[in-house]
């Protein structure tokens, strides 16, 4: 089948929602005869995939929920439904890190989604070694952790409470400048690639991280932060922010 | 002086892996003193060091924090680590991966109290 013109497009098909319906009736195998049928003229539609890996997952096929759920992440890296799904079968497979990094990349997306908020806490509360006091809220200004993109401006986070917005864009624009300056020393000095710069001072330690294509990712913490642990923080914040960036272009 | 600085650096180098190490003074970019460092430029490195340390000093002062008294930058193919000695002065040392990086941080460290 060939995909639809875009101007014949409506803005939501029409599949969509009778597909829905059917699902929600117990109707399975209808409701995945007009999905397929649907993404046969929208092969691009996230929702669509969606839809197809929830019914799948109603259907009880794990392995045909996961393959469209993957196919729905292909088309929208970020997609909130097809990152809950999957977040939902890596813990039911007690892949509680899998589903911890799915969900994270959901709230980053979404960070005001009470039920994705709670099914993280859920994930964590199960996951033994859960980092339970390190939340990671890559939209929230408080958490301490600042994303800004290459040219320095602040993308999503801030400096920690009691900081102001205009300090978080400050850091950001100087963060940008050293990581490009870490990028050069470590080049020239023959060390690679930067995987991360850690500045340690009186009263904090900051972690630098690159996060492609150019961005930065600055973590701030107190001088009593273990190292290893806020750059353990910061290179999972930087993935997360890295598909997170993906999901916006 | 400089015999003692010395001594210093060779304890530093003496941690398997480490490449070379350094007293470099950051306000001017120089080399005070140097170990091992036959396979790196010490010019380079000061330099280098020099600009990394301004750089982070103005991300510090966004924050607001106090100046940097410590840098780890890690790289895939090697790690460079500089603790503040004496302002201006900074120990800095270059080592290869699987260097134990823990204990060349805390020997550092405790090195650069020593330098003054």
């Amino acid at each position: 089948m060939t995909e639809l013109p875009r101007s014949s497009r409506p803005a939501t098909p029409a599949f969509l929602d009778l597909g829905e319906r059917l699902r929600q009736r117990g109707q399975l195998e209808a409701a995945a005869t007009v999905t397929v049928a649907g993404l046969g003229h929208y092969p691009t539609l996230a929702a669509g995939h969606d839809l197809l890996g929830r019914i799948r997952a109603d259907q009880g096929n794990d392995a045909a929920s996961e393959e469209a759920w993957r196919a729905a992440i292909a088309c929208e890296p970020a997609h909130v439904g097809a990152l809950k799904g999957l977040a939902f079968l890596a813990f039911r497979a007690h892949d509680f890190a899998a589903a911890e990094r799915h969900l994270e990349t959901a709230v980053a997306r979404a960070p005001h989604d009470a039920s994705l908020l709670a099914a993280l806490d859920r994930v964590r509360a199960a996951r033994p070694s859960a980092p339970v006091d390190e939340s990671l809220r890559l939209d929230d200004p408080a958490s301490g952790m600042l994303l800004c993109d290459a040219d320095g401006m602040r993308v999503s986070g801030g400096l920690g409470q009691d900081r102001t917005a205009a300090a978080a864009d400050a850091a950001a624009a100087e963060t940008t400048g050293l990581l490009r300056e870490a990028v050069r020393s470590a080049r020239l000095l023959g060390l690679g690639g930067v995987k991360h710069l850690v500045v340690e001072t009186a009263d904090a330690r900051l972690a630098v991280v690159p996060v492609r294509p150019g961005a930065a990712l600055l973590a701030v913490r107190g001088i009593t932060t273990p190292v290893g642990r806020l750059v353990a923080t910061a290179q999972r914040s930087a993935a997360v922010a890295e598909r997170w960036i993906e999901g916006l272009q | 002086m400089l015999a003692r600085w010395e001594g210093l650096l060779r304890e530093v180098i003496a941690i398997p892996g480490v490449r070379g190490a350094a007293l470099v003074s950051v306000d001017d970019g120089l080399v005070v003193a140097e170990a091992a460092m036959d396979q790196l430029d010490g010019a380079d490195v000061a330099a280098l060091l020099a600009a990394l340390v301004s750089r982070a000093a103005r991300v510090t002062r966004t924050l607001p924090a106090a100046p940097p008294r410590m840098l780890h930058l890690a790289g895939d193919a090697g790690t460079l680590v500089a603790v503040l000695a004496e302002s201006p002065l900074w120990l800095v040392a270059l080592a290869e991966p699987g260097a134990e990086v823990g204990r060349l941080r805390v020997l550092l460290g405790d090195l650069a109290g020593a330098v003054a």
